[in-house]
């Protein structure tokens, strides 16, 4: 078969629905919204949201149908139980890319989930919470968390328990934004907002911001400090359009620590966010992507001292082979890192791991591939074991032990 | 090759539907990049990728339709990082920036590392992102928004001939 065949047959073949379902749509949205409603829920989506609990229960969170579903695993994921529909009105939820469900444990086995909703604007988003009292048999009606109720962006959401068992949920808000552009004024980026809730989550305090000028689409990253409270690091713009990262406590807001320096100016959107995890020795670890020109790739870097000083950043991964979308995970002087390459043919995920507290690091290895669309890899630890957790359309949602772990 | 132009009308016309706008969207697939490059061989134009759901994308078409405007004889090239699926509200964006006459491409495929790939190894996916090939396609990438000035400078660089043989 010629090339021009093989192209016109491959073009064929991934428009045929798209066609129809384009025809459909132009009457569709006047005639039968219904369908276009249907339609739009049945979008398959990538991302999934794995944690284990307190008892080392590995927990996964995906979304179906508008419908976040949830199972659990004893077995480290080789078997997973039937899942439970969280919300039982199917809504829009964003699951790909940045976006994944989440899930978060409270000390007497209470299961929390949040997710962000898409509305009908672009951009725009409602962050929604349910929580589950019965050991994951039921679940809560979900709550919109953000108590802005406009159709802007409220978005990014992420999930954590602190030391008093107090649920924490932090996310990228645009009212700051929309209020001064209603005053013909401009504003820089988003705002990193956050609420909290004492009551197992029945309820959630006020809003609060923590931080004004975040990047608006990159994801947050969130750790429990060893001393129980939440730590939040994220890509913030400094400055006119510098999107580097800062690091700040939930329980001292106003004291932001800038920990990346590599001065990428740009006014962009990188869908690209960082990576922190804190091991229970208080060393605080980091990962993060930047696009700019003289340090561009992914970097890893620690602090010993809650954020007050930070190792040299260190360059990893093929910058060539697209190198991105990082996770860090730290148990004890271990540490692993994951992220994405691509190496011509197929998506590959890359694994380093440090035994010296991420002073040094063994050479990459390869985990898994996939010739397919995927998720951004993810790490999860029951706390003995370090897993990857990824999902990808060809292979389905996989969880696969880094190399020195029992299999 | 003429029948692989020939059937990405036919495409188009069935993935626009009867109200195709002035807007053609061609299915970008693997292999696209490299007919991108041939088809303006020994011409100078500018690639830019851009996606609905980026806010930053929407100066950059705005700056790009101006610019279109001023300097018709222009080759201007996008390509959405959205689905096909998108198509009228990608049509309807491209009309309102005035950018009816660029040749207009859409991700036809799901596998999008792959077509980063071939589009730039180099490129994290930032958007917008903007290449500027000269006559020999020597290429200058840009991430984020471009400045009017920068756009206007490319524009009327005076184009370096061909290398001569």
């Amino acid at each position: 078969m010629n090339r021009s065949a093989w192209i016109l047959m491959l073009a064929a073949a991934v428009l045929a629905p798209a066609w129809a379902a384009s025809d459909h749509s132009e009457h569709a949205t006047q005639r039968d919204p219904k369908r276009v409603w249907e339609k739009s829920l049945a979008r398959p989506t990538l991302a999934v949201g794995v944690a284990a609990d307190t008892s080392g229960r590995l927990w996964r969170a995906r979304v179906e149908n508008g419908q976040v579903l949830v199972s659990s695993s004893d077995d480290a994921g080789r078997t997973f139980t039937p899942a439970v529909a969280v919300n039982r009105e199917p809504e829009r939820i964003a699951a790909d890319g940045e976006n994944r469900p989440k899930l978060a444990f409270g000390k007497n086995g209470e299961i929390y989930v949040s997710w962000t909703q898409s509305l009908d604007l672009p951009f725009s988003g409602h962050v929604r919470f349910s929580r589950s009292l019965d050991h994951g048999r039921s679940f809560s009606a979900p709550l919109t968390v953000n108590d802005n109720a406009d159709i802007i962006s409220h978005r990014f959401d992420s999930l954590l328990v602190d030391g008093r068992d107090r649920v924490w949920l932090t996310w990228l808000d645009k009212r700051d934004a929309s209020a001064a552009r209603q005053r013909g004024e401009a504003y820089t980026g988003a705002a990193l907002y956050y609420a909290v809730s004492d009551d197992r989550g029945a309820s959630f305090a006020p809003n609060r911001r923590l931080a004004e000028h975040s990047c608006e689409c990159c994801r947050i990253a969130l750790a429990r400090d060893t001393d129980g409270m939440p730590v939040v690091f994220w890509r913030h713009v400094f400055g006119r359009n510098i999107r580097d990262h800062a690091l700040a406590r939930l329980d001292s807001p106003t004291a932001l620590t800038r920990v990346s320096h590599e001065q990428w100016a740009v006014d962009a959107c990188p869908h690209h966010g960082p990576a922190l995890s804190i091991s229970a020795d208080g060393v605080a670890h980091f990962t993060w992507y930047s696009g700019a020109e003289k340090q561009h790739g992914l970097f890893y870097a620690f602090s010993r001292d809650r954020g007050q000083t930070f190792s040299a950043p260190l360059a990893f991964g093929n910058p060539d082979a697209q190198a991105g979308h990082p996770q860090v995970l730290a148990l004890g002087t271990r540490v692993a890192l994951v992220w994405k390459e691509f190496d011509g043919k197929q998506t590959v995920i890359r694994a380093q791991q440090s035994r010296d507290g991420g002073h040094t690091f063994a050479k990459p290895v390869t985990l898994a591939s996939s010739a397919s669309a995927s998720d951004h890899p993810l790490l999860v630890s029951n706390g003995t074991r370090v897993l990857l957790s990824w999902n990808s359309v060809a292979e389905g949602h996989r969880l696969v032990p880094l190399p020195g772990d029992r299999p | 090759m003429r029948l692989t132009t020939r059937a990405t009308l036919v495409l188009l016309a069935l993935l626009t539907g009867a109200a195709a706008q002035a807007v053609e969207l061609r299915p970008f697939v693997a292999g696209s990049m490299q007919q991108i490059r041939a088809a303006h061989a020994g011409r100078p134009f500018v690639l830019a990728l851009w996606s609905l759901t980026c806010s930053h994308c929407q100066e950059e078409l705005a700056q790009l339709g101006t610019l279109q405007r001023r300097h018709p004889e222009l080759n201007v090239v996008l390509i959405s990082t959205d689905t096909p699926d998108d198509a009228q509200a990608l049509t309807a964006t491209l009309a309102r920036h005035g950018l009816v006459r660029a040749e207009a491409w859409v991700y036809a495929d799901t596998f999008s590392e792959r077509l980063r790939f071939e589009i730039d190894p180099r490129w994290g996916g930032e958007l917008p992102r903007t290449y500027f090939f000269d006559r020999a396609h020597a290429v200058t990438a840009r991430s984020g928004a471009l400045a009017p000035a920068e756009l206007e400078r490319w524009a009327t660089t005076p184009v370096t001939p061909a290398a001569t043989p």
